[in-house]
Parts: structure tokens; C-alpha cells; sequence
């Protein structure tokens, strides 16, 4: 086991899983002495009956200050404003955020106005400008997939002045990350295979990216190893609980993985698809995944073959002679996404040219690439890659992810 | 790992480990909001090399440094009052702890005292109810830590504090610090914190935060302890071991498996034998018992022990005969580097017959002592008949 010259790892949440987490949640917040939390949802969450769970597991011990379900889906300042006002108004003390993405940086948004009394939340952004404990804020994710209930980062956007502000500090971590089977156990199977490869691309970036060290390692390869073994058996079994809850923990521990190590050229790229095509990010991650393997192979060759011990098990590790044990590793992930996209028929597309939205019109035309290619040099994600990137290589592997072939390592410029 | 029943895990610190690390003080300590740190040590235990280490990172960062380096191993509450009164004087707004063992139980009881603004830290005990997150609180350990440094315990006047609150916010972990004066020194310490980590890993209820602590302690102690202890100026590995010990504590935060442990500090507290001794010698029959019980826990043992391919080329049913052989190894590495420094027997250990009944009565009064005390007959206990 390697141990870096220099690193730093945080994950200060305290994590409380199992199938009936959420009941532990009145005792929790007696512990950090809140009383009165407001609910933070979205309308989508709130319509498949999960804050009604959330609702009833708090009916002892605890008054709820409100439940608000009018997160957008892009976060906005606006609603974090109007929720900051609804926490005052009704003398709420802690937040409890269920959702997805959004609804926790909306969350984060919130807690920032009523802990520091902002009234310009602009004042925040960027990192460090927070330097003290915020109220409680306690993370029900009802996905499996972001990891966004144990990372350290919020964004908010400012949608009259056309700003996109990023927020980033230790304290903006939740207090609780609540992780019970029920809340991902509606999630339809495409949405559970999108996600569920979301995680992996964390757990695996965050294996092979720049900050890596000795504890995102650990928890990298134990999000591989369940994510393996169960996201292809809860894709087609959505009812399974313990499927489930290994699912909501694997995610979250790849979260923690990433938000240590950063990610690399996947996340580049898939940020710079998202933001061009519409393409949620999830389904960009799992298109990209062997890609970003094969691109960084030449540097990173040993360390994606230690992958494949938690992926496959020992048997397929011993018979798969050393040298190839890392392009093992990148032929399982696209059966992955194989065998993902054959349970959910064909929903959960295996290359860009098979990315349909509603009404089946491609959402990543061929001709778009060399936008998305260029969108993605201005993308943070590529300072921690170990392998350089330019347009050209962008566009290399773009081309290659949208036909679905193995990407030419020949080509690629070994700096 | 069977996930059903539920669980809940909790590591507190951030961990910066590495070349200066020391030096990045000044920004994590800005971050929190703190700017006039009180640095509690001792010029007899930690050395005034380390001091003068510690107070040089801070450079030119115009911070102002109080220091009280007058800790001893016999420290009580007195001592957290007489400090407590200079933190106020001064205005210290963060407490530093250098070193391990006594110096940090004694700083986690000066930020209880200071956070709770209690009227006299003398007030304090065990039951004194810690509900709040405590002020900001950094851990800075060197060699001679025992790993309990990051833990939610301090111990102190034989009495134990416990609160998830007491853990450090930050742990700072640099090579200038970490190294070791001898042998010794890193054998103890790593051998406790391989004991602690080691009953977590096979225990039948672990989650897989505390595991991947749990497993990198494990494995980098396996990788680096015997030639930390032979070449005590190699850095890097002295540093692996720190790196483990600090992560122990985590461990060790978030089990109730805790056997190893418990007899470590009876007899710390007792006869004032380092925990890891006990540690070291209490393994192989407590190893033996579980094999006896469930072989396969122990078989899980062999990844982080011997590595992966060695893991992966063993059939199922030889790796917990193969993770036994490579404990012996491991400890028969350290023990001979040692040259017979550190006991591996209680009779060795030269514990006097009056002490042993003290420790005895202790591990009666424990829900497992009859247990404990066959342990402890195995490694000597029974040839000091009490």
C-alpha cells in the first residue's frame, strides 16, 4: 500500500444506515440538541411517497418546522432565499434535506443564509470563506449515485444575473447522512443503473486520480466491489432491500472516495456532455467510465489492475494473468453496462449514439463532439487527471464513446 | 459483510499526513477560525526537539503561540485546571496537543473544561454530559502515541471520559515527528493499534466505513512495522505506522469488539505497562479462540495481512491457517528485531505477584472476565498465581 509524500482526508459525516435509519433520526438530532427541523424536497421525491416515510419516522420526539418541495431541479437562489425565510419565520433549528443532488445544495444554500444571517449569499462562495460550525443538517439521499450527502461542495445559481456560484468548505459537510433502504427502493431500473454507474465512476476516478491516498483507496474498493456485486441484481430486482441498502452505502462511499481524490477526464468530459447535450450525468458517466480507464492506462496501469480483485473475486483474478488484469477491469465495466442495458431494454445506453431523450431523438448528435470537446477544456475536473488532456484527445475519446469502440491508446499524447 | 441490522459510524478528523505537513498549521488553523493556539506538550515526554519543530512551522504566520510543555505522567485534573486558567488568560482560542498518551487525554479534558466554560475543570468527570461538538481541537502525535490519541476516550486519574466530542477535529501527521527514538517506542504503538484494528476487522458486526480503516491499518502496519522498529530513521515507514496508530483510534471509536483493548488498559492503568505489550502477547490466544469459534473471520484476515495475490492464490479453505502463520511471522519479526526489549510474556514482563490480584479483580468485575482471564493465563498470567 502506497502512502503518498503528503495528503489530507475528511469525511467528517457521521453516517447511519439500515432498513429503518430514518427512525433513528428524532434521536439524532436530540443528540446535537435541534428540535424543530424544516424538510427540504422536490416535488418528484415528495410525489413518490418518500417524505411521507420521512414524515412518519419523526412522529416521536420530534416537531417538524415545515416541509418544503419546491427545490427545482437546477438550484436557484431565489428558493434558497424564500426557505431561509420559511426556517426563520418558523423557528426551525435544524434541516433535514431528502433528495437528490439539488435538494442537497439547496440545503447547503439554506443552511449558509440562516447560520451565518446572509443576507448576500454571494459573500460565501468559493473556498474557506466559511470558518464556523453551521446549524444541523442532516442528508436522506434518495438515489444512489452522487454521494452528494457526503461532500463538502454546493452549487447555487443566481438564475436572474446568470451566475453560477460554487461553494466550498469542510463545514458544509452534513452533520448526518441517513442511508435506508426505502428511500431508493421506487427508483425505477434505468434511473438505479445511471446512478449506480454514477457511484462506480466516483469510486473508480477517485481510485486512480492524482490525490489519491491510502483511505479514498479503501473506501474506492469497497464501493467497487458491492457496486459490482449488487447494482446489476437490483437494476432488475428493485425490491430487493438488502440489494438496496448495499447500493445506498457503496454510493456513498464512493462519495467519499472522490470528494477526497477528485475526479479525472470521465467527469471532464461527462460535465461538458451534461452542460451541451442535456445529457443526465449519470448516463454520461457510465458511457465514459472505460474510456477514461483506457486513456490513463499507460500511467495508471497497476493501480486500475488492483481493481479487479474487489470487482470480480478471487478466481478471476488468479486466472487473469497480470498483465492484463487492468483491461479486465475495463472489459467488466462494459459488460456492466452490457448486461444494465439489456434488463432495462435498452434504456440505459452503452455509447452516445444510443442516447435518446423522450420523444427518441438522439441527444448527442456526431457533429456536436467537437463543442463538447472544446466545453471541456474549461472543466476544473482535468487538473486531477493523471494523463493530460487537450482537444484533440477530448475529441479522440468522444469519438470513441459514441461508436462504442475500445479507444486507440496509440493515439493518445503520453506526456 | 452483512448489512441488515443496521449500523452507524462517525470519524471525526481530518488527517493531513506528510512532508510539512506541520507547515500548512497556520491556513487549517485560519479555517477554523482560530489564530492564538495553546500547545500542550511536555519538554520530558515529547522532547524539546519536537517543540521546537512544531513552534518553527508556524513561521511568519504572525500567529501568537502559547505553549505549556510541563506535562507528566502522572497528570490529573489539577493540571487541566492550572492550564485551563492560562488558555483563559491568554485568550487561546485552539488547542494544540504534541505527543501521545497522557499529553492528549490532558488537552481533550482542557477543551472540555474550556468549551463547556466550566467554573473549575476539577468539576469534571465521566459523567459530565457532552452533548455539544467541542472547541477546535488539533492532534499533532509522535512516536510515542498510543493510538488512543484520535479515540472518543481520554483517560485520566484512572478515570474515562468518553464522547464522540473529545476526538480531535484535525490530525497532523509529519514525518519529522512520527520517527522514532527506538524501536521500542514504534513496536508498542503498533502493536496496540494492530490488536485494536485487528478485533474490528474480524468482528462478525463491522460496516464497511470502519473496515476501510480498519483494512489500511492493518495492512500498512503488516507492510511497515517490523522495519520501522529495525530501521527507526527510515521515515517513511515510521510514518505508515503513525498513519495506522492514528486511524486505530477511529477504529477502536466505532467498535464494541474490544477484548484486546480492554486488557491492554487494565494493565496500563494497573501496573503501567504499555497497552501494546499486552496487545502484542494476548494475539495468538485470542486468534486461536476464534479460529475455533469461526475459521472464515479469521480467513478474511489473509488480504489485508499478506496482500492480494497471495489472498487470491490461497483456496478458501487454507487462508485462515495461512493468516495464523503470517501473524506468527509478523510478531516473530518484532520480537526478534527487539532482542527481547519487550516482554512477550506476562512472567517476562516481571508484573509483581500483589499487582497481578489488582488486575484480576479488575477482570473479574468485566461481563467476559472469566474469559479474559484464560487469555491471560495463556501468555504467563497463571505462573503469577494471585
Amino acid at each position: 500500500m502506497i502512502l503518498p509524500d503528503y495528503y489530507e482526508f475528511c469525511c467528517r459525516v457521521k453516517i447511519v444506515a439500515g432498513h429503518d435509519a430514518l427512525e433513528k433520526i428524532p434521536a439524532l438530532l436530540a443528540e446535537m440538541g435541534s428540535k424543530k427541523p424544516l424538510i427540504i424536497t422536490d416535488k418528484g421525491v415528495a410525489a413518490a411517497g418518500l417524505v411521507d416515510i420521512v414524515v412518519n419516522a419523526l412522529k416521536e420526539g420530534v416537531t417538524i418546522g415545515g416541509v418544503a418541495d419546491n427545490v427545482p431541479p437546477d438550484s436557484d437562489l431565489k428558493v434558497v432565499n424564500q426557505l431561509a425565510g420559511l426556517y426563520r419565520d418558523n423557528a426551525c433549528d435544524a434541516i433535514i434535506a431528502v433528495g437528490g443532488g439539488s435538494v442537497m445544495d439547496t440545503a447547503k444554500g439554506v443552511n449558509i443564509v440562516v447560520s451565518e444571517n446572509a443576507t448576500d449569499l454571494m459573500a460565501f462562495s468559493g473556498a474557506g470563506a466559511l470558518n464556523r460550525r453551521l446549524k444541523t443538517l442532516v442528508a436522506v439521499p434518495t438515489t444512489a449515485g452522487t454521494g452528494s450527502e457526503v461532500t463538502l461542495v454546493a452549487v447555487i445559481k443566481d438564475h436572474e444575473k446568470h451566475l453560477k456560484m460554487a461553494f466550498t468548505s469542510y463545514f458544509l459537510l452534513p452533520s448526518v447522512s441517513i442511508l435506508d433502504s426505502r428511500m431508493t427502493m421506487t427508483m425505477p431500473p434505468f434511473i438505479t443503473a445511471m446512478t449506480g454507474m454514477d457511484a462506480l465512476s466516483h469510486a473508480v476516478e477517485g481510485y486512480y486520480c492524482l490525490q489519491k491516498n491510502p483511505l479514498s483507496d479503501a473506501h474506492s474498493l469497497a464501493a467497487v466491489n458491492m457496486i459490482h456485486q449488487y447494482l446489476p441484481s437490483v437494476t432488475k430486482n428493485p425490491a430487493d432491500k438488502d440489494g438496496r441498502l448495499a447500493m445506498a452505502v457503496s454510493a456513498c462511499l464512493a462519495g467519499i472516495s472522490f470528494s477526497n481524490s477528485m475526479v479525472g477526464i470521465v467527469h471532464n468530459l461527462g460535465h461538458a456532455t451534461g452542460s451541451v447535450c442535456g445529457v443526465p450525468h449519470g448516463i454520461c458517466m457510465a458511457i465514459l467510465l472505460p474510456y477514461g480507464l483506457e486513456y490513463n492506462m499507460h500511467k495508471r496501469g497497476e493501480t486500475i489492475a488492483e481493481l479487479l480483485l474487489p470487482m470480480a473475486g478471487e478466481e478471476v483474478y488468479r486466472k487473469t494473468p497480470k498483465a492484463e488484469r487492468a483491461e479486465k477491469v475495463v472489459s467488466l465495466i462494459r459488460q456492466m453496462n452490457q448486461d444494465l442495458n439489456e434488463i432495462t431494454g435498452g434504456r440505459h445506453a452503452r455509447y452516445f449514439s444510443e442516447v435518446k431523450d423522450r420523444d427518441g431523438k438522439q441527444m448527442v448528435p456526431r457533429e456536436i463532439l467537437p463543442e463538447i470537446a472544446k466545453a471541456a477544456l474549461l472543466d476544473g475536473a482535468t487538473i486531477y487527471n493523471p494523463e493530460d488532456q487537450d482537444y484533440e484527445e477530448n475529441l479522440l475519446v468522444l469519438e470513441a464513446a459514441w461508436e462504442g469502440k475500445p479507444l486507440d491508446r496509440n493515439k493518445i499524447k503520453k506526456g | 459483510m452483512n448489512l441488515t441490522n443496521g449500523f452507524a459510524f462517525t470519524c471525526p478528523f481530518k488527517t493531513n499526513s506528510g512532508n510539512k505537513a506541520l507547515e500548512h498549521l497556520p491556513v487549517e488553523l485560519a479555517g477554523l477560525n482560530a489564530f492564538k493556539p495553546l500547545i500542550i506538550t511536555s519538554r520530558e515526554l515529547a522532547g524539546p526537539k519536537a517543540i521546537g519543530t512544531l513552534i518553527n512551522a508556524f513561521g511568519d504566520s504572525g500567529m501568537t503561540i502559547g505553549v505549556f510543555d510541563d506535562v507528566t505522567e502522572t497528570a490529573d485534573l489539577n493540571v487541566v485546571e492550572q492550564i485551563r486558567e492560562i488558555f483563559l488568560k491568554g485568550q487561546y482560542d485552539v488547542i494544540i496537543a504534541l505527543g501521545g498518551g497522557i499529553i492528549v487525554d490532558v488537552a481533550k479534558i482542557l477543551n472540555l473544561a474550556v468549551s463547556l466554560k466550566v467554573a473549575d475543570a476539577r468539576q469534571l468527570s465521566p459523567a459530565t454530559a457532552i452533548r455539544d461538538p467541542l472547541g477546535p481541537f488539533v492532534v499533532i502525535p509522535t512516536a510515542a502515541a498510543t493510538g488512543m490519541e484520535t479515540s472518543k476516550y481520554a483517560v485520566l486519574s484512572g478515570k474515562i471520559f468518553t464522547s464522540v466530542h473529545l476526538m480531535p477535529g484535525l490530525v497532523v501527521l509529519d514525518p519529522r515527528l512520527t520517527r522514532a527514538k527506538d524501536g521500542k517506542t514504534v513496536a508498542e504503538a503498533g502493536f496496540a493499534a494492530f490488536g485494536r484494528t485487528l478485533e474490528a476487522y474480524i468482528a462478525p458486526d463491522k460496516n464497511p466505513f470502519m473496515d476501510a480503516y480498519a483494512f489500511t491499518a492493518l495492512r500498512f502496519i503488516r507492510e511497515n512495522l517490523a522495519s520501522a522498529v529495525n530501521k527507526r530513521c527510515n521515515k517513511k515507514e515510521s510514518l505508515a505506522v503513525a498513519n495506522a496508530v492514528a486511524m486505530s483510534g477511529c477504529v477502536i471509536s466505532n467498535t464494541d469488539q474490544n477484548m484486546l483493548h480492554r486488557l491492554g488498559q487494565v494493565f496500563q492503568n494497573t501496573v503501567h505497562v504499555h497497552p501494546g505489550i499486552i496487545i502484542g502477547m494476548c494475539l495468538h490466544p485470542f486468534l486461536d479462540d476464534c479460529m475455533k469459534k469461526d475459521s472464515s473471520r479469521i480467513a478474511s484476515l489473509l488480504l489485508p495481512l499478506a496482500g492480494d495475490d497471495k489472498y487470491a492464490a490461497m483456496p478458501e479453505a487454507g487462508r485462515a491457517g495461512d493468516a495464523l502463520r503470517d501473524l506468527c511471522e509478523f510478531s516473530y519479526e518484532i520480537y526478534r528485531a527487539l532482542k527481547g526489549k519487550i516482554p512477550r510474556t506476562i512472567t517476562e514482563a516481571g508484573i509483581q505477584q500483589y499487582l497481578m490480584k489488582d488486575i484480576f479483580d479488575i477482570i473479574n468485575q468485566e461481563p467476559d472476565g472469566a474469559y479474559l482471564r484464560t487469555v491471560i493465563d495463556r501468555v504467563g498470567g497463571s505462573s503469577i498465581k494471585a
